[in-house]
């Protein structure tokens, strides 16, 4: 019994993987882009609290870019200057 | 030379005539060790967004100024000393941004 029920386990998954193409782009599913790389955008700051706010949890804490979409660059300069916020009481 | 914005807390219960002995100490300090002062606001007494020492507000004062690495190490010398300060922070910048004012806009609204 335990021999057919592991055959068949194998079988779904390459079915699955012929169905899935891996370099195929969604038409559907569409990326939010980043609110701080537009133009006319806020500049990053330690002593913008209101812009630094959006950015964190209730509990004082960084959001993940991949809720917020920011683009990486802007994650890394928004991080820092959270942290200088945090050191001068700010945020 | 390069540019610092530099930012220090005092205890609350500095009143005014204290936090301008503060102001003229430092930027003597700055002045004396070639260094040049372009800005100094007055952010004000604000609410701490948690304890320090056990304080609940205090009194924030903006520095901008010129000078190189000596000015800043001899300026925060001074200020780790210093009692009447909770914290400071220097920021190395690659230019100032003097229109924006973000804690000037606050106060009025509240006014």
């Amino acid at each position: 019994m335990k021999k057919k029920f592991k055959r068949n386990v194998k079988k779904n998954y390459q079915r699955n993987l012929t169905k899935l193409n891996l370099f195929q782009v969604s038409k559907f599913q569409f990326k939010k882009k980043c609110p701080l790389s537009e133009k006319n955008a806020p500049k990053i700051d330690y002593k913008n609290v209101k812009l630094l706010k959006k950015y964190m949890s209730e509990n004082g804490k960084i959001l993940p870019s991949r809720i917020t979409s920011v683009s990486q660059n802007k994650q890394r300069k928004l991080s820092l200057s959270i942290k200088r916020a945090r050191i001068l009481a700010l945020v | 030379m390069s540019l610092y914005e530099h930012t220090i807390i005092a205890k609350q219960s500095h009143s005014a005539d204290q936090l301008e002995s503060l102001k003229t100490k430092y930027s003597k300090i700055i002045e004396k060790n070639d260094g040049e002062i372009i800005k100094i606001d007055d952010w004000g007494l604000l609410n701490l967004s948690h304890e320090i020492n056990k304080n609940k507000k205090g009194n924030y004062i903006h520095f901008k100024l010129k000078g190189n690495g000596l000015t800043v190490s001899e300026l925060e010398k001074n200020e780790k000393i210093d009692k009447n300060l909770l914290r400071f922070l220097t920021v190395k910048v690659k230019k100032f941004d003097l229109d924006k004012d973000y804690f000037k806009q606050e106060n009025n609204s509240n006014e």
